[in-house]
Protein backbone atom coordinates (compact mmCIF):
# COMPACT_ATOMS: atom_id res chain seq x y z
CA UNK A 1 0.00 0.00 0.00
CA UNK A 2 1.45 3.84 -0.51
CA UNK A 3 1.88 5.57 2.53
CA UNK A 4 -0.23 8.38 3.98
CA UNK A 5 1.76 11.64 3.27
CA UNK A 6 2.34 14.03 5.87
CA UNK A 7 0.70 17.19 6.02
CA UNK A 8 3.49 19.37 4.86
CA UNK A 9 3.74 17.02 2.22
CA UNK A 10 0.70 17.87 1.11
CA UNK A 11 1.27 21.64 1.38
CA UNK A 12 3.78 21.79 -0.74
CA UNK A 13 2.63 19.61 -3.37
CA UNK A 14 -0.49 21.86 -3.57
CA UNK A 15 1.61 24.61 -3.88
CA UNK A 16 3.44 22.72 -6.62
CA UNK A 17 0.15 22.20 -8.18
CA UNK A 18 -0.94 25.90 -8.45
CA UNK A 19 2.40 26.51 -9.50
CA UNK A 20 2.16 24.12 -12.26
CA UNK A 21 -1.42 25.29 -13.59
CA UNK A 22 0.20 28.88 -13.90
CA UNK A 23 2.13 27.43 -16.91
CA UNK A 24 1.31 27.29 -20.40
CA UNK A 25 1.10 23.71 -21.56
CA UNK A 26 4.04 24.36 -23.77
CA UNK A 27 6.12 25.03 -20.63
CA UNK A 28 5.17 22.32 -18.72
CA UNK A 29 5.75 20.08 -21.22
CA UNK A 30 9.03 21.11 -21.81
CA UNK A 31 10.19 20.90 -18.35
CA UNK A 32 8.57 17.56 -17.98
CA UNK A 33 10.22 15.37 -20.55
CA UNK A 34 13.96 14.58 -19.90
CA UNK A 35 15.74 12.10 -21.71
CA UNK A 36 18.69 9.63 -19.88
CA UNK A 37 19.63 6.31 -20.97
CA UNK A 38 17.81 3.54 -19.36
CA UNK A 39 19.85 0.14 -19.51
CA UNK A 40 18.22 -3.34 -21.22
CA UNK A 41 14.79 -0.73 -21.86
CA UNK A 42 16.57 1.16 -24.35
CA UNK A 43 18.66 -1.15 -26.23
CA UNK A 44 16.48 -2.45 -28.25
CA UNK A 45 14.39 -0.46 -30.92
CA UNK A 46 11.19 -2.60 -30.47
CA UNK A 47 9.86 -4.84 -27.86
CA UNK A 48 6.44 -6.22 -27.77
CA UNK A 49 4.47 -8.56 -24.93
CA UNK A 50 1.32 -10.36 -25.27
CA UNK A 51 -0.16 -9.85 -22.01
CA UNK A 52 0.97 -6.57 -19.72
CA UNK A 53 1.48 -9.49 -17.36
CA UNK A 54 3.96 -10.49 -19.54
CA UNK A 55 5.68 -7.43 -20.13
CA UNK A 56 5.87 -7.49 -15.97
CA UNK A 57 7.49 -10.46 -15.67
CA UNK A 58 9.96 -9.36 -18.33
CA UNK A 59 10.55 -6.35 -16.48
CA UNK A 60 11.21 -8.21 -12.99
CA UNK A 61 13.08 -10.94 -14.84
CA UNK A 62 15.43 -8.28 -17.62
CA UNK A 63 15.30 -4.57 -16.08
CA UNK A 64 18.21 -3.45 -13.32
CA UNK A 65 15.71 -3.04 -10.15
CA UNK A 66 17.26 0.21 -9.64
CA UNK A 67 14.90 1.07 -12.62
CA UNK A 68 11.75 0.48 -10.11
CA UNK A 69 9.52 -1.41 -12.64
CA UNK A 70 9.84 -4.47 -10.58
CA UNK A 71 6.63 -5.48 -8.65
CA UNK A 72 6.14 -3.93 -5.35
CA UNK A 73 5.46 -5.96 -2.32
CA UNK B 1 19.06 8.03 -29.07
CA UNK B 2 15.60 9.79 -29.60
CA UNK B 3 14.68 13.54 -29.31
CA UNK B 4 13.24 14.63 -25.87
CA UNK B 5 9.71 14.84 -26.75
CA UNK B 6 8.08 18.34 -26.61
CA UNK B 7 5.41 19.80 -27.28
CA UNK B 8 5.81 20.36 -30.99
CA UNK B 9 5.94 16.40 -30.72
CA UNK B 10 3.09 15.90 -28.65
CA UNK B 11 1.18 18.20 -31.77
CA UNK B 12 2.58 16.42 -34.46
CA UNK B 13 1.23 12.85 -32.55
CA UNK B 14 -2.39 14.65 -32.24
CA UNK B 15 -2.37 15.82 -36.07
CA UNK B 16 -1.08 12.92 -37.41
CA UNK B 17 -3.53 10.47 -35.45
CA UNK B 18 -6.33 12.60 -36.40
CA UNK B 19 -5.56 12.96 -40.14
CA UNK B 20 -5.48 8.94 -39.78
CA UNK B 21 -8.56 8.68 -37.88
CA UNK B 22 -6.46 6.98 -35.05
CA UNK B 23 -8.40 6.53 -31.59
CA UNK B 24 -6.26 7.06 -28.89
CA UNK B 25 -5.81 8.41 -25.60
CA UNK B 26 -2.66 9.73 -23.74
CA UNK B 27 -2.25 7.55 -20.34
CA UNK B 28 0.10 6.97 -17.56
CA UNK B 29 2.70 9.46 -16.88
CA UNK B 30 2.34 11.37 -19.74
CA UNK B 31 -1.22 12.14 -19.92
CA UNK B 32 -0.84 13.09 -16.14
CA UNK B 33 1.54 15.85 -17.33
CA UNK B 34 -0.88 17.33 -20.04
CA UNK B 35 -3.71 17.14 -17.30
CA UNK B 36 -0.90 19.93 -15.37
CA UNK B 37 0.59 17.18 -13.41
CA UNK B 38 4.15 18.53 -12.83
CA UNK B 39 7.04 15.89 -12.93
CA UNK B 40 9.46 13.95 -15.59
CA UNK B 41 9.12 11.03 -17.60
CA UNK B 42 11.42 9.57 -20.88
CA UNK B 43 8.47 8.71 -22.95
CA UNK B 44 4.39 9.33 -24.09
CA UNK B 45 2.50 6.25 -23.26
CA UNK B 46 -0.61 5.94 -25.44
CA UNK B 47 -3.74 3.80 -25.02
CA UNK B 48 -5.31 2.48 -28.55
CA UNK B 49 -8.49 1.27 -29.40
CA UNK B 50 -8.12 -2.52 -30.51
CA UNK B 51 -9.38 -3.11 -33.65
CA UNK B 52 -7.84 -4.00 -36.86
CA UNK B 53 -8.77 -0.47 -38.80
CA UNK B 54 -7.37 1.17 -35.79
CA UNK B 55 -4.03 -0.47 -35.31
CA UNK B 56 -3.70 -0.09 -39.21
CA UNK B 57 -4.46 3.55 -39.26
CA UNK B 58 -1.75 3.65 -35.96
CA UNK B 59 0.69 1.74 -38.40
CA UNK B 60 0.18 4.59 -41.08
CA UNK B 61 0.50 7.03 -38.74
CA UNK B 62 3.47 5.83 -37.02
CA UNK B 63 5.47 5.42 -40.32
CA UNK B 64 4.42 9.21 -41.06
CA UNK B 65 5.83 9.91 -37.91
CA UNK B 66 8.94 8.78 -38.78
CA UNK B 67 9.03 5.36 -36.69
CA UNK B 68 10.87 2.85 -38.20
CA UNK B 69 8.18 -0.38 -38.48
CA UNK B 70 9.39 -3.83 -40.69
CA UNK B 71 6.15 -5.33 -41.56
CA UNK B 72 6.33 -8.06 -38.67
CA UNK B 73 6.06 -5.22 -36.42
CA UNK B 74 3.47 -3.60 -38.19
CA UNK B 75 1.19 -6.59 -38.41
CA UNK B 76 1.59 -7.18 -34.64
CA UNK B 77 0.88 -3.33 -33.79
CA UNK B 78 -2.17 -3.76 -36.06
CA UNK B 79 -3.68 -6.81 -34.22
CA UNK B 80 -2.99 -4.75 -31.12
CA UNK B 81 -0.49 -6.63 -29.26
CA UNK B 82 -0.94 -5.85 -25.74
CA UNK B 83 2.12 -3.59 -25.10
CA UNK B 84 4.77 -2.18 -27.23
CA UNK B 85 7.71 0.18 -26.58
CA UNK B 86 8.87 1.69 -29.90
CA UNK B 87 12.50 3.00 -29.70
CA UNK B 88 12.56 3.94 -33.34
CA UNK B 89 11.22 6.71 -34.24
CA UNK B 90 11.89 10.33 -33.17
CA UNK B 91 11.18 9.95 -29.56
CA UNK B 92 10.36 7.63 -27.24
CA UNK B 93 6.30 5.94 -27.48
CA UNK B 94 4.58 3.15 -25.68
CA UNK B 95 1.62 1.85 -27.10
CA UNK B 96 -0.40 -0.38 -24.92
CA UNK B 97 -3.92 -1.80 -26.18
CA UNK B 98 -5.09 -3.64 -22.56
CA UNK B 99 -3.45 -0.99 -19.77
CA UNK B 100 -4.15 -2.66 -16.32
CA UNK B 101 -6.86 -1.60 -14.27
CA UNK B 102 -8.85 -0.33 -16.94
CA UNK B 103 -11.98 -2.56 -18.54
CA UNK B 104 -12.41 -1.14 -22.08
CA UNK B 105 -11.23 1.45 -24.63
CA UNK B 106 -15.18 2.75 -24.59
CA UNK B 107 -14.97 3.25 -20.50
CA UNK B 108 -11.76 5.14 -20.78
CA UNK B 109 -12.94 7.13 -23.80
CA UNK B 110 -16.37 7.89 -22.29
CA UNK B 111 -14.21 9.57 -19.12
CA UNK B 112 -11.67 11.12 -21.44
CA UNK B 113 -10.41 14.77 -21.12
CA UNK B 114 -9.71 17.08 -23.86
CA UNK B 115 -6.22 19.23 -23.30
CA UNK B 116 -5.72 21.41 -26.10
CA UNK B 117 -6.95 19.19 -28.51
CA UNK B 118 -4.81 15.92 -26.75
CA UNK B 119 -7.23 13.18 -25.52
CA UNK B 120 -5.90 11.87 -22.42
CA UNK B 121 -7.13 9.89 -19.90
CA UNK B 122 -9.20 10.60 -16.81
CA UNK B 123 -6.73 10.78 -13.41
CA UNK B 124 -8.98 8.15 -12.01
CA UNK B 125 -7.55 6.03 -15.27
CA UNK B 126 -4.68 7.18 -14.69
CA UNK B 127 -4.15 6.57 -11.22
CA UNK B 128 -6.34 2.88 -11.57
CA UNK B 129 -3.87 1.47 -14.03
CA UNK B 130 -0.80 2.62 -12.24
CA UNK B 131 -2.48 1.05 -8.81
CA UNK B 132 -3.18 -2.13 -10.85
CA UNK B 133 0.82 -2.34 -12.29
CA UNK B 134 1.45 -2.17 -8.84
CA UNK B 135 5.26 -1.45 -9.61
CA UNK B 136 8.19 0.13 -7.03
CA UNK B 137 8.20 3.34 -8.56
CA UNK B 138 4.37 3.60 -8.76
CA UNK B 139 3.83 3.20 -5.15
CA UNK B 140 6.08 6.04 -4.24
CA UNK B 141 4.87 7.98 -6.95
CA UNK B 142 1.25 7.05 -6.20
CA UNK B 143 0.33 9.37 -2.87
CA UNK B 144 1.51 12.59 -4.95
CA UNK B 145 -0.60 11.64 -7.72
CA UNK B 146 -3.48 10.81 -5.95
CA UNK B 147 -3.06 14.42 -4.21
CA UNK B 148 -2.97 15.87 -7.75
CA UNK B 149 -6.16 14.36 -9.05
CA UNK B 150 -7.60 15.76 -5.74
CA UNK B 151 -6.16 18.86 -6.50
CA UNK B 152 -7.66 18.60 -10.55
CA UNK B 153 -10.88 17.73 -9.29
CA UNK B 154 -11.29 21.36 -7.01
CA UNK B 155 -10.01 23.53 -9.29
CA UNK B 156 -10.91 22.09 -13.39
CA UNK B 157 -12.54 24.92 -15.09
Amino acid sequence: MPREPEERERREWEAEFEAASRRPLRTRLRYAFIHTYKPVLDDATYRSFASMAEYRAWCAESLPSWLGYGPAV
Amino acid sequence: MAQRFEYAQAEEIRDVFARHGVRYLFIGKSGAILLGYPDTTQDADLFLDRSEANGSAAVDALRELGFDLTEPQADEISRGKDFVQLRSGPFDLDLVFAPDGIETFEDAWRRRVEVEGFPVCHPDDIIRSKEAANRVKERESLPRLRAFRDYWLRTRR
